[in-house]
């Protein structure tokens, strides 16, 4: 049992912090949900049926809202079947509700109940029939059962998380190869803010803006993510062969490609790109899965594969260990670092890509401050700054680690300037907590 | 410290919900909105808290949703569209009653808002509006900045309406809110030089970034090419407050009308001084309530239009002298 966890803390000790993350914020974030659908409607159906007496009327009033539409219908036939009058639907706003009760009034008709979803059920329209609507007698709202679960934990927030990190992911895996290998990419930040300028640009100029072809923006992408290789190219090329240290190559290319960025964008974001372009971004054509999200698993996998089962995975690691003994043992060191470069350059600009999809539009303030959460991911991840350690999926529990803190603090009305400060120490704290654990069971 | 109270207030909170209201007494009847032991919670995600004024809009938010038995969630999105997106998003997932925003970036906003619009979330805007096709935002509440616009044309008119003289502009035009700005400006100096009276002349119109080095520099330039400048009209509170930096350089305080807008503490102490003669100023604490009340009154069921429009006051030396924030 020691021995076992001897060496399993080592290797997944910020996966345990990431549970605990997880299991705190379910905690915190526990919360009064209720049904909603075709389960809440048959609820407040039963509940109707139990309080009613015979020739009640019943207003049902949803908002306009896919789950609320499922609501309302499922509620009439289940009224229907049990042969209760409903007096109206109303499907909208608290406006709606209003006049469709003011409507009911002149014709004198009388409301013993009101149906609602629990977002409807909130509406101040209902606060005070009595008073607001006086000869309406006294109906009663009636909405879905109330029950426990926390907000973190539904499967809705769950994807969002993996959603909003999957930018930051994808780039962190060319980060984590830069870092292996011994150097490190300041210039991810510009060059997501110039591959989507880049291929919303393509798109508007050139691929008939509004009315693109699927093949016109797959190719705009692809060119707006080659330019961001290129840039990556270069700059390894500058470190390798000029002997430059990668902070002043990448925090010069990262000057660069912003003002690249601006200049394409002209100051403001370029949004004629035809609807479809969120596909990626957005959709789900996957189980569920947003594709976005079915992009990074793989890319991760792919990545992981790369590193622990690949020459060139463990080429990185050699170069970033010991660049002299690697280029003694005969290998390529010019060649891997370029490799991981450009490697890194092509990811960030498939990230701006992603965010462009997202986002519907590009514009050069994207990326601002991301080469920082890139880094952190990495770092968080388990992987070393001085080159020669790390695994992808440290980086991948690494991003969501940074993720989940993002969104259990937002789901907890933690203010932004707090958040930033937790944000930091809690970073600071995984990578200290992993070091202490680290050095104590591989000792 | 604020922190671990304020997790541990949460905590006991949901410990307190969730033994306490076990029973599902909250289904029928007129129950009051406090039997549930739920608040509803509005979302805010404002432009940036670095800037005093949005921080004005965020705090009087809280404020009044407070009284009316809201709750709040106020975050910055540090001008940041994709960060905004993800606060919205985190809304939705939350279940919002409503989404106040003041966008980074109207056009990319656009998916996100309609993402809230599929929710069945309401959304308003306040200060940025978004105009773009195909969202639905219940109203927008911003600043009268046309008007604002008119107001300053008045207070330069009314120094130098009798003599007459060259003018510069300190734009910023990426925002729309200055276009509107310098439009109502321009409007009453045309009038004025119409009406027949000494002209004034608007020679420049530079960008200054809305920021006080930027419109430092612009100043700068503009005193170089144009020495004569009498008056000079800056869209916002640092870009005037630049603006004097550059006139008191150049040695010629006191003969350049510099007239701002805003109203930023650090404006108003300008004023009180004399360095900037008026600012027509913005109420971003009337803001914050009026969103709450439409909120309210769209929860209400009551109708509302599509635009509020909040209108700005000139505030003088005098209104600085009386003004009992200013020490």
């Amino acid at each position: 049992m020691n021995l076992v966890l001897r060496r399993l803390i080592p290797e997944y000790g910020m996966f345990l912090v990431l549970l605990l993350l997880c299991a705190f914020f379910s905690f915190v974030t526990y919360s009064e949900q209720s049904s909603t659908g075709e389960a809440g409607a048959d609820q407040v159906a039963s509940e109707i049926a139990r309080q009613a007496k015979p020739a009640d009327n019943v207003l049902i009033v949803t908002r306009r809202q896919t789950d609320d539409i499922r609501f309302a219908d499922k509620l009439q036939r289940n009224l229907a079947s049990r042969e209760m009058q409903v007096a109206g639907v109303v499907q909208g706003e608290p406006q709606d509700a209003r006049v469709a009760m003011e409507r009911l009034l002149q014709e004198n008709q009388k409301i013993d109940f009101v149906a609602c979803s629990q977002a409807s059920a909130d509406w101040r329209v209902f606060a005070n029939i009595p008073v607001d609507f006086p000869n309406f007698g006294n109906p009663r709202v009636v909405q879905p059962y109330v029950y426990y679960w926390p907000n973190f934990l539904k499967f809705d927030n769950l994807l969002n998380i993996s959603n909003q990190i999957s930018v930051i992911a994808v780039v962190a895996i060319g980060m984590t190869m830069v870092i292996v290998s011994g150097g490190i990419d300041l210039s991810v930040g510009s060059l997501i803010a110039l591959s989507a300028v880049l291929s919303a640009r393509i798109i508007r100029d050139f691929a008939g803006a509004t009315d693109a072809t699927t093949t016109g923006m797959t190719l705009a992408c692809i060119i707006a993510i080659l330019c961001c290789g290129a840039i990556g190219a270069f700059s390894a090329c500058m470190i390798t062969y000029f002997g430059i240290p990668p902070f002043i190559v990448t925090l010069a290319m990262m000057l660069v490609g912003s003002g690249f960025a601006y200049m394409l964008s002209e100051g403001q974001s370029i949004a004629a790109m035809p609807d479809t372009f969120v596909w990626l971004g957005r959709d789900a054509s996957l189980f569920g899965l947003p594709n976005a999200v079915v992009l990074m698993v793989a890319l991760y996998a792919l990545a992981h594969l790369v590193m622990s089962r690949m020459t060139l995975g463990r080429y990185l690691y050699a170069v970033g260990g010991n660049r002299e003994a690697a280029r003694l043992s005969g290998v390529p060191v010019e060649r891997v670092i370029v490799f991981a470069y450009v490697v890194c350059g092509l990811l960030a600009g498939l990230g701006g890509v992603v965010l462009a999809s997202q986002l519907k539009s590009g514009s050069a303030t994207y990326g601002n401050m991301y080469e920082l959460y890139v880094i952190a991911a990495v770092v968080v991840g388990g992987t070393s700054l001085s080159g020669g350690e790390g695994k992808m999926p440290g980086t991948l529990i690494g991003a969501f680690t940074i993720a989940v803190i993002q969104n259990g603090m937002n789901l907890t009305n933690v203010e932004s300037y707090t958040q930033k400060v937790v944000l930091g120490f809690v970073i600071l704290g995984a990578v200290l907590l992993d070091q202490i654990r680290g050095r104590r069971y591989s000792a | 410290m604020t922190i671990p109270i304020r997790i541990l207030t949460v905590t006991l909170c949901s410990l307190a919900v969730s033994v306490g209201c076990q029973s599902r007494d909250n289904l029928g009847g007129n129950r009051t909105k406090t039997a549930t032991g739920k608040k509803e919670v509005i979302g805010v995600s404002l432009l940036t808290l670095d800037n005093p004024f949005f921080k004005i809009i965020g705090d009087n938010i809280t404020a009044s949703a407070a009284q009316h038995g809201y709750e709040t969630n106020v975050v910055s999105a540090d001008k940041d569209v994709a960060k905004q997106g993800n606060q919205v998003k985190d809304f939705i997932v939350k279940g919002v009653s409503a989404i106040v925003l003041s966008p980074c970036d109207p056009k990319a906003i656009v998916p996100i808002i309609q993402e809230a619009n599929a929710a069945g979330i309401p959304v308003f805007t306040v200060d940025i509006p978004c105009d773009q096709p195909g969202v639905k935002i219940v109203t927008q509440i911003a600043t009268d900045n046309y008007g604002g616009g008119r107001e300053a044309g008045n207070a330069m008119v009314e120094v130098l309406g009798a003599s007459g003289g060259e003018i510069a502009v300190l734009h910023f035009k990426q925002a729309q809110s200055c276009l509107l700005r310098v439009r109502g400006f321009r409007e009453v100096i045309d009038a004025h030089n119409q009406s027949g009276k000494p002209k004034l002349e608007v020679v420049t119109e530079l960008e200054s970034g809305g920021a006080k080095d930027v419109g430092y520099k612009a100043t700068e330039d503009a005193l170089q090419a144009h020495p004569n400048i009498r008056g000079i009209f800056a869209i916002n509170d640092p870009s005037a407050l630049g603006a004097v930096a550059a006139v008191e350089k150049a040695n010629k305080s006191g003969q350049i009308t510099i007239i701002g807008f805003d109203g930023m503490p650090e404006g108003k102490q300008a004023i009180k001084e004399g360095t900037i003669y008026a600012d027509p100023i913005q109420f971003p604490d009337k803001m914050g309530i009026q969103i709450v009340d439409a909120i309210l009154r769209h929860s209400r069921g009551e109708s509302l239009p599509p635009e509020l429009l909040i209108p700005t006051k000139l505030y003088r030396r005098t209104d600085a002298l009386n003004d009992p924030d200013l020490k």
